[in-house]
């Protein structure tokens, strides 16, 4: 949950429709797949210039989930 | 929002130095680090009006990551969610006790020995490829060594400095 909760923060500050941001995480033993979804003309501010934004978030989303001891995918879904 | 004075840290008075601060808490916060963010104090390093904060802490070294890369991520969002479009586009530096200066420190020095070697051998040098910021470093570094200019090359993420000797 914990994992959710973070590209959530994140996702929220970056697009112009917040109320549009929805997370999931599909949580296996040791793994997670974070899938984020926003408002069509939001995806490219969570991507960003050459894929940046997207690259950043999981970046630090592999931290995180080290820590936690998981390995975490981030989808962005369009 | 200001909160009660126990550091030396100044209430952010200007609406994007609010909004760094506020995101960095943020996601430390839900990082789950055990590390909080203030405002770099003043003491002319900064360049122009640059968004200076620093990230202290137990779990400093983590905040870091490998070679920077966690610390690179947060300040590349933490720039992307201060400003507001339209807004002018204002220089955010993020560190945790003082890596990125001593990092900074470190490529500057080198910048210049390198840049002594192009002046001599009249031989260009090729970075590896490097983010818009340590490219700054070195241009800044060797700008007023003799014999030696800097361009960079490349697109993107394959975007890299030469130091280039120049007749004198």
């Amino acid at each position: 949950m914990a994992l959710k909760e973070l590209i959530r923060a994140i996702a929220i500050e970056l697009v112009d429709h917040p109320d549009q941001v929805e997370v999931t995480e599909i949580a296996g033993e040791n793994n997670s797949l974070i899938e984020l979804r926003v408002a069509k003309e939001d995806i490219g501010k969570v991507i960003g210039k050459e894929g940046r934004t997207a690259q950043s978030m999981r970046t630090i989303l592999a931290a995180v989930s080290t820590k936690l001891g998981r390995r975490a995918h981030l989808d962005i879904v369009d | 929002m200001s909160e009660p004075a126990e550091t030396t840290e100044t209430a952010p008075t200007d609406p994007q130095t609010a909004r760094a601060l506020g995101f960095v808490r943020t996601l430390l916060k839900h990082m789950q680090m055990d590390a909080e963010v203030a405002l770099a104090p003043d003491d002319g390093e900064g360049e122009g009006d640059e968004i200076r904060l620093e990230i202290e802490g137990p779990d400093a070294g983590r905040v870091i990551g490998k070679r920077g890369a966690v610390l690179e991520a947060i300040q590349y969002l933490t720039t992307r969610v201060a400003h507001r479009p339209g807004e002018d586009r204002r220089h955010v530096a993020v560190d945790a006790e003082g890596y990125r200066a001593r990092h900074e420190d470190q490529l500057a020095e080198m910048a210049k020995k390198l840049a002594k070697r192009v002046a001599q051998e009249g031989k260009v040098i090729t970075f590896d490829p490097m983010n818009a910021r340590d490219r700054r470093v070195v241009h800044m570094a060797v700008k007023d060594l003799p014999g030696v200019r800097t361009e960079s090359q490349g697109e993107g993420p394959d975007r890299r400095v030469q130091i280039i000797p120049v007749k004198g």
